[in-house]
């Protein structure tokens, strides 16, 4: 599958960005473009800022998934506990970083 | 080949190492993050013109 | 879908997860090549040094940047898993990345205290 040039990747890994991850998928649905975001390591804290859920509803189920193994390292239940804004098919593995890559023709990391 | 370069905070040496190496005979921008309020709708459309885009530390 | 060339760029101690994250696009049929930043490196336990024999199974490379790679890292010949690079050779390797992932925090200026020491 070629890359589709309205779909625009953000791969998030570090916990501190939260306010460019919010900004860029804004953005990105401004310039027409559908954002696909994963967040895996300790990104995954960020499923507990006040501003995930509305980030997750933007997204769509498709489109925005966190690393459920990194999830359960960090402490948190991956079962019980399935962040604000997602269901359980967005717990997701490193494959979905994989998609990202196949699927969008754009791609930020933060 | 255009090439953008974004920064999340001040680049030390090896990052401008790596970045004059990678910009070399290409035309190459960059975007600021490490500001207060970061204009994202600048930073999307370089991304979108640009064919490989590097977000540093 | 071809297979990209995705490099994961680790300067904090704390980062060591880009080689799983990298194992992980390799899995997917691309082929990664975690770079760990001056001397940055994880504990080696057995769970790290069979992600980074698995990299290298997978035609990927993990190199060590900065740093000579460490003896604690070898595989059951008690050669080194782990390659050395150089800043320059790094950059020229870039230049052929289809994808470059600055991965996690930048490296700390301060040494962590005996707490979390690795």
């Amino acid at each position: 599958m070629a890359a589709d040039p309205n779909k625009f990747a953000i791969f998030v890994n570090s916990p501190q960005n939260m306010r460019h991850v919010v900004g860029i998928a804004n953005a990105a649905v401004k310039a027409g473009k559908q954002p696909m975001i994963f967040f895996t390591y300790k990104a995954i804290h960020l499923t507990k800022d006040s501003r995930f859920k509305a980030l997750a509803d933007m997204c769509g189920e498709e489109n925005i998934a966190i690393c459920a193994d990194s999830y359960t390292c960090e402490g948190y239940d991956s079962v019980a506990d399935i962040p604000a804004g997602l269901s359980n098919k967005q717990m997701r593995t490193q494959a979905f970083h994989g998609a990202q890559l196949e699927e969008c023709g754009n791609y930020i990391v933060l | 080949m255009k090439i953008l370069q974004v920064y999340r905070s001040e680049p030390n040496n090896d990052i401008k190492t790596l970045v004059g190496i990678l910009n070399r005979d290409r035309e190459a921008d960059e975007f600021n993050l490490n500001v207060e309020n970061p204009d994202y709708d600048m930073l999307v459309a370089k991304i979108i013109a640009a064919d490989q885009t590097v977000c540093w530390w | 879908m071809e297979s990209l060339k995705v490099y994961f760029l680790i300067a904090n101690r704390m980062y060591g997860d880009g080689v799983r994250s990298g194992l992980g696009l390799a899995v997917e049929n691309h082929y990664a090549f975690p770079v760990i930043m001056n001397g940055a490196f994880p504990p080696f336990s057995t769970y790290m040094k069979d992600n980074i024999a698995w990299v290298k199974d997978m035609e990927g490379s993990v190199y060590s940047c900065g740093a000579p790679s460490p003896d604690t890292c070898v595989d059951e010949e008690g050669d080194k898993l782990i390659e050395e690079i150089s800043l320059e050779e790094l950059g020229e390797a870039l230049r052929d990345a289809d994808y470059i992932i600055p991965y996690g925090l930048p490296k700390q200026t301060n040494e962590p205290p005996l707490s979390c020491a690795a």
